[in-house]
Parts: structure tokens; C-alpha cells; sequence
């Protein structure tokens, strides 16, 4: 998935990085924090995704692995959530700056 | 192997335990029985354990290591063959012509202390399906 | 994964993983303690500890199992101890138990740097 950032539409339009292709330096720093913490974030939802599915059908699977694969999968989606309102945060304050 | 296949292992000691008890007591109620339908006194009975490898989930067959967790089934139950214990009875209905009737090779001492036996394997296997069904429980804690 | 993945969560993981295995073999052990000719089973759980290297599946985990010295052996051949095996239980189960405590607080702690953070 080259552009999550846009297909999750995890950030408001003004600064989703398809819109505006010129983008400055800070603003891709930061944007692609948040890339890679999507991207980790998926990997580790497919990973309790299949474990879990894997507990359910009895195929062996053990339940604490499948626990634990779950409850990272939850941590990396909230820290993926926290690093977008940062950015989100931080960007309302410089706008607001710029009167 | 995890604690759901664990599980199936305890149990089918729980089973073959059970299994063997019962012939215990089959022996022990016949101890005295001296016909039988098919003719001739009781004979003695005994079980035979064998390591019994539990069937594994289809994707786990490729990576499970042979010999690592095996569960236990009666694999025969034996009839036998002493020779049958012979008492001087002779106005007894069954006594053969020289006044002896046959009795089964039953002893009750050694038949009490195979129960005992039966009843302290199938409540050490009790202990670990309490075990792996605590686990489980403990492994959903993760989640809160 | 980086930012999930600490050592402690790896670490712990991989404690569970061990007890879960050894559990497992104790199972096996208690379920054939009366069957002829069979020998006790274990693992070096300090040396499977140390064995722990990158991301793995419990599923595809094969520890080194071995037979177990010095335990008296019964005429028909069998060596599995009733003490041993119920003294093991209790304690990788009580082992487990520790371990998913200590699972859980470090998911509590990576919870609270994640939404607490500055």
C-alpha cells in the first residue's frame, strides 16, 4: 500500500499528502512517522487476524500467543491513532498562527 | 501442543484409567464365580496400556515433534491364563468328577491395590485438566 | 512493529510459550503413568530461554525434549514419578500464571506511555 495515509483517511484532507504534492520538509518527517506506524500497525493486525482465526477453527493455534498477537495489534492501533492527533494537533496550532 | 490438544491427552488417560478399573471390579464381583455361561469358572481379566499418539490438527502435523506429547489407550484386555484355582468341593453342583471345582485366579488383595492404583493415576490426570483448563482461563486474562 | 515489540513483551512471550510446552510434556507424562515401558519426558527450560532468538511461532516451536536421568524404574519398564510430575504441575502452572501478570503489566505500561506520553 503505497499511500495509507489517504486510502485510511486517517488525516484531514487540508493535510493529506495526495492533495498537496510540494510538501515541505517538517510536514513529510512527521508524515511518514505516521506511515511507518500504519504499516506496523497492519502487519500486526493480519498477524492476530490469522492467529485468532486459527484459535476459532482449532487448528492448533494457542490461545496465549493468539491473546497476546491481539492485544498488540490494539496497542499499535492506538499509538497509530496518537500520532496522527499529534499531527493533526500540530498543524491546527501553526495554521492558527498564521492567522 | 497446546493446552485445548493438552486436554485430549489427560482425557483419554481419565478413559483408560476408568477402563481399567472397571475390569478390576468386573474381577473382584467374580472372584467366586465358578461357571460362567460359556462353561468353566471366570477367568481373570487385565488391561494393556499403550502410548497412544492424540490426533493432531491438520496444520500443526508438519512441525510436531514425534514422541513429544502422547496420550495412553487400553490396547488390549487380556484374559488370563493361570491356571484356574482348584478347591475340594465335592457335593458341589459344579466339582468335576474328582470332587474339586474351579475357581477363577481372582485374588482380592492384588485386585484392591490395581483399583487403588486406577483411582490415584485417574486423580493425578484430574489434576491436569484442572491445570490446562486454568491456563486457558489465564491466557484469555491477557485480554483483560 | 518496533515501538510494540520490547524486549520484555518478546521475553515474556517466549516464558509462556516454554511453560505452555513444558506443561504439555508433564501432561503426557501423568497420562502414561502406567504404561509399560514408557520413559518421563522434560526440557531444560533455562537453555530453551536462552534459545530465544528474533520472531517465532509457537506453532513451529520444537524444543529440544529429552528423557529424563536418574528416576527409579518400575519392573515393567516405567519411570514416570507421581511426586515429580504433581510437584512440576503446580509449579509451571503457578510459573504461567506469574508470567501472564507480568505479560499484562507490561501491556498496561505500553498502554499508558502510548496515551499518557508527554
Amino acid at each position: 500500500m503505497n499511500n495509507p495515509i489517504s486510502a485510511l483517511r486517517i488525516l484531514p484532507a487540508e493535510l493529506d499528502p495526495a492533495a498537496t504534492p510540494s510538501a515541505s520538509g517538517p510536514k513529510n518527517g512527521f508524515l511518514e512517522t505516521l506511515r511507518e506506524t500504519i504499516q506496523d500497525m497492519e502487519h500486526l493486525q493480519n498477524q492476530a487476524q490469522s492467529k485468532v482465526a486459527g484459535l476459532v477453527e482449532g487448528n492448533g493455534m494457542d490461545v496465549h500467543s493468539a491473546m497476546i498477537a491481539v492485544e498488540k495489534a490494539d496497542l499499535s492501533f492506538q499509538l497509530m491513532m496518537q500520532v496522527r492527533n499529534k499531527i493533526v494537533a500540530a498543524y491546527q496550532e501553526i495554521a492558527r498562527l498564521q492567522f | 501442543m497446546n493446552l485445548f490438544a493438552m486436554l485430549e491427552v489427560s482425557g483419554s488417560a481419565l478413559g483408560a484409567e476408568r477402563q481399567r478399573a472397571e475390569v478390576v471390579v468386573s474381577n473382584m464381583a467374580n472372584a467366586e464365580t465358578a461357571r460362567t455361561p460359556e462353561g468353566g469358572p471366570y477367568r481373570r481379566r487385565l488391561v494393556v496400556f499403550r502410548t497412544q499418539r492424540m490426533p493432531q490438527f491438520s496444520m500443526l502435523l508438519a512441525g510436531l515433534q514425534p514422541g513429544s506429547a502422547q496420550g495412553v489407550h487400553v490396547d488390549q484386555v487380556l484374559a488370563d491364563r493361570s491356571p484356574a484355582v482348584r478347591r475340594y468341593q465335592p457335593g458341589h453342583p459344579d466339582a468335576d468328577p474328582q470332587g474339586y471345582v474351579a475357581y477363577p485366579a481372582v485374588n482380592p488383595v492384588e485386585e484392591m491395590t490395581d483399583l487403588l492404583g486406577a483411582v490415584r493415576s485417574y486423580e493425578l490426570n484430574a489434576a491436569a485438566v484442572a491445570a490446562s483448563k486454568a491456563m486457558i482461563q489465564q491466557s484469555l486474562d491477557i485480554l483483560r | 512493529m518496533s515501538l510494540i515489540d520490547t524486549p520484555m513483551l518478546h521475553l515474556l512471550g517466549r516464558f509462556l510459550d516454554v511453560s505452555v510446552f513444558r506443561h504439555s510434556l508433564i501432561a503426557s507424562n501423568m497420562a502414561n503413568i502406567d504404561t509399560p515401558g514408557y520413559r518421563t519426558q522434560d526440557l531444560n527450560f533455562r537453555s530453551e530461554m536462552q534459545r530465544a532468538t528474533g520472531d517465532f511461532e509457537y506453532a513451529s516451536f520444537s524444543p529440544a525434549v529429552r528423557k529424563v536421568e536418574g528416576l527409579i524404574e518400575r519392573p515393567d519398564g516405567n519411570n514416570v514419578s507421581l511426586e515429580r510430575e504433581s510437584l512440576l504441575l503446580a509449579e509451571t502452572q503457578l510459573r504461567f500464571q506469574q508470567g501472564v501478570q507480568l505479560l499484562r503489566a507490561e501491556f498496561r505500561r505500553l498502554s499508558n506511555a502510548i496515551n499518557e506520553g508527554k
